[in-house]
């Protein structure tokens, strides 16, 4: 009996001694009982850009960021108004935009912007509903896109524009995208197409469309871009008179902390949505591929005020 | 039941060496640290400050753990942050600063009281250990241990690259901060 609680006594000791010991001594064990950051984390730029070439990606601005986008098509490369007579094009600005992208929250972002083709101003709203997160969360991000078209041109005829609101149009757009690895995006996203003017005999006004478009990082701060929107053979009849084509871009981005240079080739002749979707006459088979580039430069704003002095930046 | 001499030594004995070890063996941690990063140059000053440190001290091995996820460091500049995390720091991929080391033998951290000493050990940033000495002030007070230190990293030794075009805005050595409190473990 005796020999049985000195044994107890003696282990419990041996095991009290043995706990305090290997309690104190992992110092690694102690730091991941207090870690954090563990759980589903959002991931970040899954495209550098708001736009990939022709079509947006899933991205925004972040809150009170201000984007100035100046975009700038050539005209045909090859074919009948390309060649060296206009040095490849480049004597030619198919489509002009000067734009204004801002982000209200990190999810949330406004744009204005104006095109030379028609004259058209553009307003848009664009929210990111979804994130992507690592660590077993959501697979995808999913932006809304909503975009108004406002033709300010003089009509061509009398019967044009013969109410008011045939001058505007309507573009919505689901974007979902993932990012596979560090280096690699893809992105698909439906829209629809509301106009009331403009379109061929035969050309229904509302167009139903499907785009593509990835991202694939050649360095840390250059990327090969792509896009592709489905119009024809969707809502489109087979059989117009006219010839359009799906428009096809790809480019190289250059990402160099705020500023991002885009050089792009492409078939549509325009910039924004709501004109590209609906009017690319040209072909990349006939020399209908211009060049185009997109200067972006983001401004911060309101950065500093109420801010942490520690967090402040500032430029002299 | 009768308690005999000699168990009673032994339980004195036990109880004894628990209560050595307990003061001895005793662990500091915290998990709200501040660890701030500072670059100057004449064109810019960054800064960006995480509050989402944790540390662990043991005071029996002198052993010293500082950890800070990469990504909970907050610029006023959230496109800033997304390049710190993206361009530079390869965040996905290497997701915590870590720092291990010893303490300098000639304090006793058992006793109340205001030091600077030095800590050395392996620093972890961006995937590349490099061996350090880094000269800290603590004070331990009624089981809180309030550290402050601030040392200077090189980009270049922890393989973080600055391309030419932003040379002039990011200094080619950040200055790192780390303060905080932590408590004894109970």
């Amino acid at each position: 009996m005796n020999n049985n609680i000195r044994f107890f006594i003696t282990s419990l000791a041996a095991l009290l001694i043995v706990a305090t010991h290997v309690k104190a001594q992992d110092a690694d064990s102690l730091i991941k009982a207090l870690d954090t950051a563990t759980g589903p984390a959002p991931v970040d730029a899954v495209f550098k850009a708001t736009r990939v070439v022709l079509s947006h990606s899933t991205e925004t601005q972040k809150k009170h960021d201000l984007d100035l986008r100046i975009r700038h098509h050539f005209g045909d490369i090859g074919g009948r108004f390309g060649s060296a007579h206009t040095l490849y094009g480049l004597d030619a600005a198919s489509d002009l935009f000067i734009g204004l992208d801002y982000g209200i929250t990190d999810d949330f972002t406004i744009a204005v912007g104006r095109s030379k083709q028609d004259e058209t101003f553009n307003f848009s709203g664009k929210y990111k509903l979804l994130k992507q997160q690592i660590g077993g969360g959501t697979p995808v991000n999913f932006t809304l896109l909503a975009q108004m078209g406002w033709v300010a041109r003089e009509p061509f005829n009398e019967s044009e524009f013969a109410r008011y609101s045939d001058r505007f149009s309507y573009f919505f757009q689901g974007l979902i995208s993932r990012k596979l690895s560090s280096r690699l995006s893809l992105q698909v996203m439906p829209g629809y197409l509301l106009r009331q003017y403009g379109s061929a005999q035969g050309d229904p006004d509302n167009l139903f469309v499907l785009g593509f478009a990835g991202r694939m990082k050649l360095t840390k701060r250059l990327s090969f871009v792509a896009d592709y929107t489905l119009v024809n053979d969707l809502s489109r009849p087979a059989d117009l008179t006219e010839a359009y084509y799906n428009p096809l871009g790809v480019g190289l981005e250059i990402e160099t902390g705020g500023h991002i240079f885009s050089l792009n080739f492409m078939n549509s002749e325009y910039i924004l949505e709501n004109n590209f979707i609906s009017n690319t006459k040209k072909s990349w088979n006939k020399g209908g591929v211009r060049f185009g580039f997109t200067i972006s430069r983001n401004f911060s704003l309101f950065k500093s005020k109420h801010q942490d002095p520690e967090k402040q930046s500032k430029i002299y | 039941m009768i308690w005999s001499g000699r168990t009673i030594k032994l339980l004195c004995a036990a109880a004894l060496v628990c209560s050595v070890s307990k003061t001895n063996g005793q662990s500091y941690t915290g998990s709200k640290l501040k660890v701030g990063i500072y670059s100057s140059t004449p064109l810019e000053d960054i800064r960006a400050v995480s509050e989402k440190g944790v540390a662990a001290v043991v005071v029996k091995t002198r052993a010293v753990v500082v950890q800070v996820p990469v990504k909970t460091l907050e610029f006023d500049r959230k496109l800033m942050q997304e390049h710190f995390n993206e361009n530079y720091m390869e965040s996905d991929k290497y997701p915590y600063t870590k720092f291990k080391g010893i303490i300098d033998p000639s304090v006793d951290l058992g006793k109340d009281g205001e030091y600077t000493l030095n800590v050395s050990g392996i620093l972890s940033v961006h995937g590349v250990d490099q061996q350090r000495s880094i000269p800290c002030k603590i004070s331990i007070k009624e089981g809180v241990l309030t550290v402050d230190t601030q040392f200077k990293v090189a980009c270049a030794d922890h393989n973080i690259t600055i391309p030419r075009l932003v040379f002039a805005k990011i200094a080619e050595t950040i200055t790192i901060k780390v303060s905080g409190q932590l408590s004894v473990v109970k």
